[in-house]
């Protein structure tokens, strides 16, 4: 199975590309590349199916942001039509510009839906649960609780409304949900006690960083207090430089905290995930994009990044070495295509 | 302890503090035009917002934490997350009108009875759990999953309210419970629109465009808020209300007799007493209550 950090670095690029373009051509490419990796990823579906299908949310965005956009913007040369000025807020000029950037928007925004679809199908939930840092197991223990109990809580919820159907009770008015949600939470709560003295009798305790509480109390303080006066530079007075130095500073500092309390943090695995060259062909495919989209490389026009069709639409330009680094994006199609474990679902299925 | 609640209140202000002016970023970029900043920051505000909110959820999340989740807690918040959870899977199944959802007022009675910090992991984890299950985990999670966490922690502000009515356990409880859910039923959506907000328009009249005064910005988003999202939220706060006034004091003094069930301390075992020797009866039993 492939490594959930090689998804999560993928995602990541996904979701920085998608915020670092509104170029159209590139977009094209970054949905093209969605669109393989989700019909990939979705075939073998292990996890929960989103309620609604990426492509199905970007036909409905894309029309319903730039109609949305041109009505209420009313910027740009290219006039379509005209609505009454007399018509509050939505009357003035159809710009076909105002139609584009809306249009865009709602790509980025189907863009980043199927980019997280496609991480819900292929990762299972313990596998999105292990990707909580290891500082964190309380919270992750606590998700693991509940991810279990919800469908006992379900089938207890089902269980009390058939019990009140049985005397005559109807769902009419939302005080009716009373003898429906406090049998639940009653009950719950119940369950929880047994739950917490099984969990002590077991010798559950805390973690080892209780005498290490001050001082990561700390260096949180420091470390937010750093990103704030950084951030404070950069806004206020315009130190751009030392500004960013010190919001680096601070959110190395407040990292640092939870990669130290992760190392205190005795665990054991039932399931190994191994990383294999699956996982670092996904990884390589994100890093080529960042590499030539992001680091101050010669021959590269970055500049088509930041297309805008404001004041009037322009053709877009386009960087062959800056749309070619997009297909990195798609690597794990062909990843997923030749996984022996999904291939295997696939037959169970 | 005196200390490391200096630490843990400043650690709290911090975070609100920057997560209140990420979220506010898009007002502020046009004043930062000024200094003749603002092009070059328009374009990494959307990544920088979610960067900064989401090391303001990391830095709150280590707090709350922190500080014993000991085995108790743990069960109590997974079980209750946990119930929370089934009720917006029933609301996905059956939606409910506008942005109505029944999760909050159950995240603002584990704040309210429990103390903060519970109610800070209740709103956050609830999300998280909730979106797990129906697989809608996407970009807007760390904003809902902070903003769910700041009504948790906000909702012990009721208790010097209901104090001042002396109402612990009367109506007046519930009232200000009441009107602190429909608060919030307004302020989560003006809250997450914020997210989207800068990607999604750019109309003049109402749109996140630098070159303009923070009150302008604010009056675009006011605005925007109005035509886009009012009547969304309108129908979560009323939902909010309606369900406090209905299933409100029963939940919460059921929440508060556990509450004083689940505050029990295990000792250890007794050496075995030498034969002929009459145990002491007033020990008590090994789990007190």
């Amino acid at each position: 199975m492939t490594h959930p950090l090689a998804w999560g670095g993928w995602l990541l690029t996904t979701l920085a590309a998608l915020s670092l373009t509104r170029n159209p051509l590139y977009l094209t490419l970054i949905l093209l590349s969605l669109a393989l990796v989700s019909a990939a990823a979705h075939s073998s579906a292990s996890g929960p199916m989103p309620p609604v299908s990426p492509l199905r949310l970007t036909l409905l965005v894309v029309p319903i942001a730039a109609l949305f956009n041109a009505a209420f913007s009313h910027t740009g040369f290219t006039v379509l039509f005209r609505i009454p000025e007399t018509i509050p807020i939505i009357g003035g000029r159809i710009t076909l510009e105002a139609l584009t950037f809306g249009a865009l928007n709602g790509l980025v925004i189907g863009g980043f839906f199927a980019a997280f679809t496609v991480l819900n199908a292929v990762l299972p939930i313990r596998s999105l649960i292990r990707l909580v840092p290891r500082a964190f197991y309380p919270v992750a223990l606590v998700i693991s609780i509940a991810v279990t109990f919800v469908p006992t809580t379900l089938r207890q919820f089902q269980q009390i409304r058939e019990a009140q159907a049985i005397r005559g009770h109807r769902v009419r008015r939302i005080r009716d949900w009373l003898p429906l949600f406090m049998p639940l939470l009653v009950g719950g709560l119940e369950r929880a006690l047994q739950l917490a003295e099984a969990m002590t009798a077991r010798g559950f305790a805390g973690g080892d960083n209780q005498g290490r509480q001050a001082v990561y109390q700390t260096a949180l303080v420091g470390g937010l207090a750093a990103v704030l006066a950084g951030w404070l530079l950069r806004l206020a007075w315009g130190w751009e430089l030392p500004g960013a130095g010190l919001m680096l500073a601070g959110a190395g500092a407040v990292i640092g905290v939870v990669a130290s309390a992760g190392r205190r943090t005795r665990h054991t695995v039932y399931r190994v995930e191994r990383w294999s060259r699956r996982d670092a062909l996904i990884l390589a495919g994100a890093a080529m994009l960042l590499v030539v989209w992001l680091a101050p490389l010669p021959g590269i026009d970055r500049q088509s990044l930041a297309f805008t069709p404001y004041p009037r639409l322009q053709p877009p330009e386009f960087d062959a070495l800056v749309g070619a680094a997009i297909l990195g994006l798609a690597v794990p199609a062909m990843v997923i295509a030749d996984n022996p474990i999904i291939d295997s679902r696939k037959s169970q299925g | 302890m005196q200390r490391q609640r200096l630490l843990s209140i400043a650690i709290y202000g911090l975070t609100s503090v920057i997560g209140g002016l990420a979220f506010i970023y898009p007002f502020l970029l046009p004043s930062i035009e000024a200094v003749g900043m603002g092009q070059a920051h328009s374009n990494d505000a959307p990544l920088l917002l979610t960067a900064l909110v989401s090391l303001c959820f990391v830095a709150l999340l280590f707090e709350t934490q922190g500080q014993a989740l000991g085995a108790k807690l743990i069960a109590l918040l997974g079980v209750l997350v946990a119930i929370n959870s089934v009720l917006r899977f029933v609301e996905t199944a059956v939606p409910g009108p506008g942005g109505y959802s029944p999760i909050f007022f159950l995240i603002i009675l584990v704040g309210y009875v429990y103390g903060g910090r519970m109610g800070f992991l209740m709103g956050a984890l609830t999300l998280i759990v909730s979106a797990l299950i129906t697989g809608t985990v996407g970009p807007w999670l760390p904003y809902q999953m902070f903003t769910a966490g700041w009504i948790g922690l906000s909702a012990p502000l009721c208790h010097p309210v209901v104090r001042l009515f002396d109402g612990e356990g009367r109506r007046a409880e519930i009232v200000t419970l009441a009107i602190f859910a429909a608060l919030w039923g307004l302020v989560y959506g003006a809250i997450m629109n914020l997210w989207f907000w800068p990607f999604f328009t750019s109309d003049p009249g109402q749109s996140w465009t630098p070159g303009i005064g923070i009150v302008e910005g604010v009056q675009r988003y006011a605005t925007f808020y109005l035509v886009t999202s009012l009547q969304w939220d309108f129908m979560r706060s009323a939902g909010n209300v309606l369900l406090m006034l209905a299933v409100g004091a029963p939940a919460i003094r059921a929440l508060r007799r556990f509450r004083r069930r689940f505050d029990f301390a295990y000792r250890p075992a007794p050496e075995p007493m030498p034969t002929g020797v009459v145990p002491d009866v007033a020990a008590g039993p090994r789990r007190a209550q």
